[in-house]
């Protein structure tokens, strides 16, 4: 039982982050009708750019000392004193390493969001209009594209990147067994939520939000009541790339930095399309529900298994509800 | 040139090649297949072979997304079931069966498990549509990858590390030179490719066609959906299983990571580039997918050398290349080359008088 409870946390853990990507892939249906397969390429940058400046840029011999290692007086003192692996070292580590995370995730957010903007303007906002099909297959040559450009600019060498939350364990006792977790990955979790939670309530009652959701239901008439509709589809793009960066950050601790994280994109898909691609909530409920079911798959039957979880629960509901968990069903006329 | 099509019977109206250039163009093909393998230097037998074994694999997506309108991103899941059954029965047999009439049994019986496969996999095109069935493909494709590389059947697919693949032979006949293999090759790309011209003027093509263009308005017209749909994904992964099993035949080794998604979206890619819903729509565009990445190759090899630092530069960038053409055909030429060959042969057709 308490082997189940962890590995059930661990697979929510899991979703929580499936849910921040999907969120993005989400908005841009919702307000472009595009749905974007290179999603886990924007994150892979997102991750990249991180490395870019919480590594690279604090390593360069320019930059500030305290922006690669801040060592204030005070923090010296207070960890002389301390044992080893205890929580308050882990989170002095973590104090050390504040400036250059948030040098990282800033810069992760701004690059990200240019990038977006750039792929809206220059690929997708030509295609307005056009069948469902051209627009898949240019977000499939985006894949080629923005792989190719990650692999050209950083060489393929894996790096490590600071946690973004003091990384302490924190051990509980729960139906006898002891459940071992990881600070950072509490945090992770939070703050997909809260972000998950954020757009979720951007969208349903702020005027931009409006706007999506009237452009998502019929553009024209968007369009007659004064929406600029070009105007959303590049905000709902900046909204997916933002996310992405921060998922890309979170994924880039996790994981490691390697241009395979952009496979993520395909299992976050599956995700999608199995909550049904216009709703927030069958969303979410599909990402924790992968999550745990890939947790209890790795704990079964080995981690390789887990992998192609997300596939098979995507054909089985497909089969069973054509649009999703919750997806609203297209009325088609001839 | 075309200017009219003076038909006086119907049968000659509905013959696959209904007019004398058609003709000429298939015998000019075959005699100008036959002098190239004959006379044809190495490298380039090497790069025609793999531009006929993708062509086979492409002219299948066509009958699926170019002419019955269902879009499929786990193509290469068929041609990795080829490849593997074609092995797998080879091995198998070897044993039991001569030799000389392995292929025989074995090819049609790994396109068949190809075709069986599609027929599955095309069980969700029944519900969902459009990006509903890309993803329920490309989920398809992970799927079939992770089984061939699972430890489980490992002493059949050799998982991770992939197999060594059988050398065809043909009663008697042992192609093991790759100049034999073309000329294979050659003999059955040029079939598969006039097969599915032939297919299209069928009432099984005239079917898929009307499901193209409007779903229910063909069932109203008497079109079993069911049927059709299944079995244009039957056709499609047919062809990529032969595709798949000349694709064994080809190399001395197949591994799993060659059918990954990449290969899926090149047959894709190479289909949207040549023009879709055409019979010469595969054949420009699998030379154009072939060709781009070697044209890359030979002139970073000219400008850089060999050097291992070029060498990291050079996939990359034959990838943002393929990208890029995918990007701008979508974008400017929605109907491929296909239709810049069209623009040409009209004009050259009403010169010197008035082009469009």
């Amino acid at each position: 039982m308490g082997q189940f409870v962890q590995f059930a946390i661990n697979g929510l853990m899991a979703g929580a982050i499936y849910a921040l990507i999907a969120v993005g892939i989400v908005s841009v249906y919702k307000a472009t009708k595009v749905v974007n397969f290179a999603h886990g390429y924007l994150i892979m940058f997102g991750a990249y750019f991180y490395f870019t400046f919480a590594v690279i840029v604090p390593g360069q011999p320019w930059a500030p000392a305290w922006l690669a290692s801040w060592q204030p007086g005070w923090m010296v003192e207070m960890r002389g004193e301390l044992p080893m692996f205890s929580p308050v070292a882990a989170v002095l580590d973590w104090v050390a390493n504040l400036p250059r995370i948030l040098l990282g995730l800033f810069g992760a957010l701004v690059c990200n969001a240019i990038l977006g903007r750039i792929i809206e303007r220059v690929l997708m906002r030509p295609l307005m209009g056009q069948s469902i099909f051209a627009m898949i297959m240019v977000t499939v040559g985006l894949i080629s594209i923005l792989s190719g450009a990650a692999q050209l600019i950083w060489t393929a060498d894996a790096a490590s990147v600071p946690y973004i939350a003091p990384n302490m364990p924190i051990r509980f006792e729960l139906f006898g067994t002891m459940i071992f977790l990881f600070g950072t990955d509490l945090v992770n979790m939070a703050v997909a939520l809260l972000l998950f939670g954020g757009i979720v309530a951007f969208v349903k009652f702020t005027k931009g939000g409006i706007a999506i959701r009237a452009t998502a239901e019929d553009q024209s008439t968007a369009y007659s009541m004064g929406i600029s509709v070009p105007k959303v589809f590049s905000r709902a793009w900046v909204l997916a790339s933002t996310t992405g960066a921060i998922a890309g950050a979170i994924l880039a601790t996790r994981n490691g930095i390697s241009p395979s994280l952009g496979l993520f994109g395909f299992s976050v898909l599956a995700i999608v399309l199995m909550g049904g691609l216009d709703s927030y909530v069958g969303v979410l409920i599909a990402a924790m529900v992968v999550g745990v079911l890939e947790a209890m798959t790795q704990w079964k039957m080995g981690g390789g298994w887990a992998e192609i979880v997300p596939y098979v629960t995507v054909l089985v509901v497909l089969v069973w509800r054509p649009h999703g968990l919750m997806g609203q069903k297209e009325v088609e006329r001839i | 040139m075309i200017n009219a099509n003076l038909k006086s019977s119907y049968a000659a109206d509905e013959r696959v090649l209904n007019n004398r250039y058609k003709q000429a163009f298939v015998y000019a093909t075959i005699l100008g297949l036959a002098l190239f393998t004959l006379f044809g230097n190495d490298y380039l037998i090497l790069i025609a072979s793999q531009m006929g074994i993708l062509l086979i694999a492409v002219v299948g997506i066509n009958i699926l997304t170019g002419y019955t309108g269902l879009v499929s991103l786990g193509h290469g899941a068929f041609v990795a079931i080829g490849a593997y059954a074609v092995t797998i029965f080879g091995n198998l047999g070897a044993g039991v069966i001569p030799a000389g009439l392995m292929p025989f049994i074995s090819v049609p019986l790994a396109v068949a498990l190809a075709a069986a496969v599609g027929v599955l996999v095309g069980l969700p095109s029944l519900r969902v549509k459009g990006l509903y069935l890309a993803v329920a493909t490309l989920a398809a494709n992970f799927i079939v990858i992770f089984l061939i590389e699972e430890d489980l059947f490992a002493p059949w697919t050799g998982g991770m590390v992939g197999i060594n693949t059988n050398v065809p032979n043909l009663l008697g006949w042992e192609l093991d030179t790759k100049r034999e293999m073309f000329g294979l090759i050659a003999v059955v790309g040029l079939v598969s490719l006039l097969a599915a011209q032939n297919l299209i003027r069928t009432r099984i093509g005239r079917a898929f066609i009307a499901i193209r263009d409007r779903d229910y308005s063909a069932e109203i017209l008497g079109i079993s959906l069911l049927r059709y749909k299944l079995m244009s994904f039957a056709l499609s992964a047919a062809y990529c299983g032969l595709a798949g099993a000349l694709f064994a035949y080809f190399y001395a080794r197949i591994l799993p990571e060659q059918f990954e998604l990449a290969l899926s979206l090149n047959l894709v890619a190479a289909l949207i580039i040549g023009g879709m819903g055409r019979t010469m729509g595969p054949v420009f565009g699998v030379i154009i997918v072939v060709m781009v990445p070697e044209v890359i190759k030979v002139l970073f090899g000219a400008l850089a050398g060999d050097s291992a630092g070029a060498g990291q530069l050079r996939a990359p960038l034959q990838q943002i290349a393929f990208g890029v053409l995918l990007v701008l055909f979508l974008l400017k030429e929605p109907l491929g080359i296909n239709q810049i060959v069209d623009r040409i042969l009209r004009a050259a057709n009403r010169w010197p008088f008035a082009r469009g």
